[in-house]
């Protein structure tokens, strides 16, 4: 099929890039106040209400953890909110604004995972099966506590850099922090800007009109330009209706398809913004051109052959839903503003391998975490060669930072392939999608790279709604969330302890030829792993 | 060619096909040990081909790959046991110097031939010219010429006499000597060093901890990347064989490094060994490796140690031949390199002091520590002859002694450092004197102030030439990022202008003993790795300190003990050739990583193809290679990941070239080199095997 990218295209992603990085200039340098505490605009009304809740709950804020603390709080703080989503699911009839029959307990289990750990895929129609309730209350909280989970973890993970013994914080405090002085304005702010263009919100949980034949329907409606604002710019992903950003209301023009690229790429092109502001510039400015280079090898591959138009909306046009499914999958927000049947083969490769390495720019905050771990296996690898141990900031890695770096790397090829042969050896996936090919098998593995990079986006939807679909993804999703978090945060552990020295790394970490190195290794090291599964499956279709 | 010899070489041999039990390598190479399980397990299907559904390839082919395996694990077990027997011959040798010998031990001043092995500390026994030192030991009586060539290197025989130490296994060159036994059976130096050896090569080192730990993670990735391919290629409905599976395992894990890298490791050891360089622990070669800055004595490393005389300076009243005659006198009973090089540089100018007879019968007055001067004095009751009667032309210097002998004052005359002097003698022009040691000084030399009694007359520059290539070293040095300090006694202005000369890049000056220790000190706190060296017992805090230490043979036994390498020729500036092979030893193991892990690419293009091709035309845009056969591609790639390991063997054992440049350039130019080759070179090795056997095979 002949492959058109138009002017209109080229303006289109001219557009987002322009837009999410001014974005991300602005956010960039607010993230690195708050990693140092510095002030930020407003910081004594801002300060006054953060300690007000601080004193709520009774924490110290000048307490600093140390990252099994900090870890530990996460876990349980995200352990509790995951509780109350579970309660909320499976009594949501018993509950306030359009109540609709409670969810069974291995969806309900799901979908509490799913959504506290940032991933978000459905295995539910949102549209049909959840209440006002549990998707304002529920699910519209929870996509304010999973990125904020990621996000102050990544200010921890960066502290570790910053200097010998600076404390990786706190994470109560952090978490407190990212919610109401940056989520929550930012959301509200778009969720308007979202309004604007068209997208509803109400507490209505639908409308009766006339049709032009003068037959009444009913349109499911809600609040759904608050939750879509943060669906997007909190790497969520979850939409309101089962079709996603496909729908009308979720996503209605070529405005505010844009506007939604836009805001996913923000926070995850910020973080290296916060780095180069903290770190140094050209460190941070060459992980970013790391990051725009990979999604933009990412969008070629994606572009070789024409997406649909079988499966896509015609508003967005072939261009605007591919470059809307690999930003969101790039990022691990895992929307899509089209099905996924409707890709052609080389978008589904580019997909797959975005979720593969989950750093180019990846999730908010744990996209930028697993960019530096590359960073440090990178530098060992062929940091060798320059005759000296291999130093990250001039700190030496040790083979504990190996250890649990090389354990980071495991654990996703493990947790997706695995999995998948258990689908097939059981029976799940030929009972759920027919007789093998290399489509289906495709959707089954996807199904599981995505739970396993926390993203959200899958081909098999409510069809998956069965105990061993639920629980099977539930357990990799939560295993693909916390275990990279825990590793990546005792290496920071590990790092801020470290002794710095006052020369200049023997591979300096920034420049085009660090930059070109970093960049081919971050490909060659998750391709290597998973190319020949990419050979059976899409490439095969 | 050596390693032609070598594999025909019996013992390695043995030791190779020893190392191939798999519990040896499942302690101590994870990688190999996959290969060995991955090569039983085609054996055996090779030999019950009908066992599984996933058989379904000829015999001849099962054979073949489990061929290839073990051969794969044979070549890393033999680059070990080879770079094992180097280090193995190096331990022998110094074995071989402590053989049982018969000693003639005193007893109630009777010789009484007994064991060396009998002896026990306190024993005294008498060696004589052409026997052999029993043990370690103390002389007692006697002053011969003793040969340690054969643990020093040093050719030359070294002087002996009262209260020098002697070391066991040396040759005492000529006359006799009667020395106390200091050291218990198998605890003497030689044991000791011998042990050093022997340790040396088993603990691992940090980098090759993590390495190993990468490997094994990689490793691990891989297996279950084929583990599950196994399972979706079946449900897929591919037709594939587990021995074309494990050929990709094998393919895929890295073979290469895992298996050379305990031969690399060694081979460092081995090679500080060749140099004479003593290694304690492998972390002193990686560290040095690592080392930021390198505190160096100036005398010993960087010049000579010999000062020579090269000039004399008169004061404003007196003459060159004044000085020269005045210096001579006092230099006349100086044993040391530099009271006798005084001597020459008068006479080369033909200065001749007066009273030659007087003087030589002078009483001499040594050098101390706490006076810094030394000379002759004549005695009050020593009558100089009669002026008459003396026949030497008269000079200043006469006139003066004559004077003074008149006045019945003794006689002093002496040299010194410029401050001393000052101390004994009123001078009556301290300026200028000052003036003109700074002048000497600004050459880089030392100056020695010449008086009779409080008088001083002048000046000797005393010079210290520089180490050959000691500059060009240097430079090497700093190009690779490492700052060096030199840390000398002497005045500020000279040890600039040394510094200046060999291309040093801090002094430290007047520097006091705890000088070393504290600057060592406020290295490592700014996070440095620093080396250094040392001989002296007040070395050695500073030693044990540093990263890097490595002492002098030559020096106390603290230091030797304090120290984590010892060069057993005593040449200081070694220290700079150890960071060499500590850098190459990195980039060595770097560099084949690097190599391995971009090897896999084209091991995919190889053989994916080969597994999928025949069930999948779709495929065939993989097919790149265009490979004679799905066999032949399977054959060609594990032939190509045998034979890649002998064949970087000898660079694995000689280390990686190292050319001083900046660790940038370094890193660009090895990323070509191993990265970017190490990306290419498969393709074209495997193709070109796959030609060959295509011409074998049908």
């Amino acid at each position: 099929m002949e492959v058109s990218v138009t002017y209109v295209d080229l303006i289109q992603l001219l557009v987002v890039l322009l837009g999410s990085l001014s974005l991300a200039v602005i956010f960039g340098k607010y993230l690195a106040r708050m990693i140092i505490y510095e002030k930020r605009p407003l910081e004594k009304t801002l300060g006054r209400v953060e300690n007000e809740f601080y004193k709520l709950i009774g924490i110290d804020k000048y307490q600093q953890m140390t990252w099994r603390q900090y870890f530990l709080a996460l876990v349980v703080t995200n352990f509790i909110a995951a509780c109350f989503l579970f309660g909320v699911l499976v009594f949501q009839d018993l509950l306030p604004l359009s109540p609709k029959s409670g969810l069974s307990l291995d969806l309900a289990f799901h979908t509490a995972a799913s959504f506290v750990t940032n991933t978000d895929i459905q295995h539910y129609v949102g549209d049909k099966q959840l209440s006002i309730f549990s998707q304002m209350v529920g699910l519209t909280f929870m996509m304010f506590v999973a990125p904020a989970t990621g996000i102050s973890a990544a200010f921890a993970f960066i502290r570790g850099f910053i200097r010998k013994d600076f404390g990786l914080g706190n994470f109560y405090v952090d978490f407190i922090r990212v919610i109401i002085t940056f989520l929550l304005p930012v959301a509200f702010v778009s969720a308007i800007l979202l309004m604007v263009l068209g997208v509803p919100q109400t507490l209505e949980s639908s409308i009766t009109v006339q049709t032009l034949e003068g037959a009444p329907q009913t349109i499911t409606m809600g609040p759904i330009a608050s939750l879509e604002s943060i669906k997007e710019f909190g790497s969520n992903g979850g939409g309101f209706f089962g079709s996603n950003s496909a729908h009308p209301f979720e996503n209605p023009n070529g405005l505010s398809n844009i506007f939604e690229i836009i805001l996913m790429l923000s926070i995850p092109f910020s973080f290296p913004i916060a780095y180069a502001h903290l770190l140094g510039k050209g460190r941070g400015v060459s992980i970013l051109v790391v990051m725009i280079t990979g999604f933009g090898i990412l969008l070629i591959v994606g572009l070789l052959t024409q997406s649909g138009p079988a499966g896509l909306e015609t508003r967005f046009g072939s261009f605007g839903s591919v470059l809307f499914n690999i930003s969101s999958i790039a990022t691990n927000t895992g929307a899509a503003n089209s099905a996924l049947i409707g890709m052609s083969p080389d978008a589904i490769i580019s997909l797959l391998v975005a979720m593969f390495i989950q750093a180019i720019p990846g999730a908010d905050g744990t996209g930028m975490m697993t960019m530096i771990v590359y960073v440090v296996l990178t530098l060992f690898i062929v940091g060798l060669m320059v005759g000296k141990t291999p130093e990250f900031m001039s700190m030496k890695i040790n083979s504990r930072d190996i250890k649990l770096a090389v354990f980071v790397f495991l654990i996703h090829p493990a947790i997706i392939l695995i999995p998948t042969v258990i689908a097939y050896t059981n029976g799940d996936a030929q009972q759920l999608l027919g007789s093998t090919t290399p489509m289906t098998f495709t959707q089954v593995l996807y199904e599981y790279t995505s739970s396993a990079s926390n993203n959200g986006s899958d081909y098999l939807g409510a069809s998956a709604d069965t105990p061993f679909w639920n629980l099977s993804t539930a357990l990799v999703v939560i295993v693909g969330r916390y275990v990279p978090l825990g590793l990546m945060l005792a290496i920071a552990g590990s790092f801020t302890i470290k002794d710095r020295k006052e020369v200049v790394e023997p591979i300096r970490t920034q420049g085009p030829v660090f930059t070109s190195v970093l960049l081919i290794m971050t490909f060659l090291l998750t391709v290597l792993t998973f190319f020949p599964f990419l050979i059976m499956g899409p490439f095969s279709i | 060619m050596d390693l032609i010899q070598n594999i025909v070489n019996g013992q390695i041999l043995r030791d190779s096909i020893l190392k191939l039990n798999p519990l040896y390598l499942a302690k101590n190479n994870a990688v190999m040990f996959t290969v060995e399980v991955g090569f039983l397990l085609v054996l055996g299907i090779a030999f019950f081909p009908g066992i599984s559904e996933f058989v379904n390839q000829t015999q001849e082919l099962y054979f073949a790959i489990a061929g290839i395996l073990i051969l794969t694990v044979w070549f890393a077990t033999f680059s070990e046991a080879l770079s094992e027997a180097q280090a193995k011959a190096k331990v022998d040798s110094l074995k071989n110097l402590e053989k049982e010998v018969l000693a003639k031990k005193l007893e109630h001043g009777n010789e009484v031939e007994v064991k060396s092995t009998s002896l026990k500390p306190g024993d005294r026994v008498r060696v004589y010219a052409g026997q052999i030192v029993p043990r370690d030991g103390m002389v007692i009586d006697g002053k011969a010429f003793v040969d340690e060539s054969m643990m020093t290197g040093e050719s030359n025989p070294v002087f002996k006499e009262k209260d020098d130490n002697v070391l066991g296994g040396t040759k005492v060159a000529s006359d006799s000597l009667v020395i106390e036994i200091t050291a218990e059976a198998g605890k003497s130096f030689l044991d000791q060093m011998v042990g050093l050896i022997e340790n040396a090569t088993r603990p691992k080192t940090q980098n090759e901890i993590a390495l190993t730990i990468l490997l094994a993670g990689l490793s691990i990735i891989f297996i279950t990347v084929v583990g599950t391919l196994l399972f979706f290629a079946n449900f897929l409905g591919y037709k594939v064989d587990i021995a074309v599976l494990i050929a990709l395992l094998v393919a895929l894990m890295p073979t290469t490094i895992g298996g050379l890298l305990p031969a690399i490791g060694v081979a460092g050891i081995n090679r500080l060994a060749r140099d004479n360089i003593v290694v304690k622990s492998g972390k002193g070669i990686e560290s040095a490796g690592d080392c930021e800055v390198l505190i160096l004595d100036k005398t010993g490393t960087i010049t000579e140690g010999t000062r020579r005389a090269i000039e004399f300076t008169p004061m404003e009243k007196f003459t060159e031949q004044d000085v020269g005659q005045a210096a001579y006198a006092a230099s006349i009973n100086d044993s040391t390199f530099e009271g006798k090089s005084i001597i020459e540089l008068a006479e080369d100018k033909n200065i001749v002091p007066p009273l030659i007879d007087q003087i030589l019968t002078a009483k001499s007055i040594e050098f101390s520590s706490e006076t810094k001067f030394s000379g002759i004095e004549f005695l009050r009751g020593k009558k100089l002859p009669a002026r008459a009667s003396d026949t030497s032309p008269r000079t200043k210097v006469s006139d003066k002694l004559y004077e003074l002998e008149e006045s019945d004052k003794e006689i002093r005359i002496l040299k010194g450092s410029v401050e001393s002097m000052l101390k004994i003698s009123a001078c009556t022009n301290e300026a200028e004197l000052k003036w003109k040691a700074q002048e000497i000084s600004k050459i880089g030399g030392t100056p020695l102030a010449v008086s009779i009694n409080d008088e001083i007359i002048g000046l000797v520059t005393l010079k210290d030439n520089l180490k050959e290539n000691i500059r060009e070293k240097l430079n090497e040095v700093r190009t690779t990022g490492i700052t060096t300090i030199m840390i000398t006694g002497d005045n500020h202005l000279t040890a600039q202008v040394i510094a200046r000369e060999a291309s040093i890049d801090e002094v430290v000056s007047e520097a006091k003993p705890t000088d070393k220790l504290n600057r060592v000190i406020l290295e490592q706190s700014k996070g440095h790795v620093v080396g250094m060296v040392g001989d002296g017992t007040n070395d050695a805090p500073a030693l044990a300190k540093a990263d890097v230490g490595l002492a002098m043979n030559r020096g106390t036994a603290a230091a030797r003990d304090a120290a984590n390498m010892i060069d057993l020729d005593s040449d200081p500036s070694k220290i700079l050739k150890v960071v060499k092979l500590g850098k190459q030893l990195l980039m060595t193991r770097g560099a084949i990583t690097t190599f391995s892990i971009a090897n896999d690419v084209a091991k995919y293009f190889t053989i994916l193809p080969a597994i999928f091709m025949k069930d999948n035309p779709r495929l065939e845009v993989l097919n790149i290679m265009q490979l004679h056969s799905p066999e032949s591609a399977v054959l060609s790639t594990l032939i190509f990941n045998a034979a890649i390991i002998p064949l970087l063997i000898p660079l694995s054992l000689k280390g990686i070239k190292f050319k001083a440049e900046s660790t940038q350039k370094i890193f660009l130019k090895n990323m070509l080199v191993y990265g970017i080759g190490g990306t290419i070179l498969p393709f074209v090795g495997i193709k070109a095997i796959d030609m060959l056997l295509s011409l074998v095979v049908r």
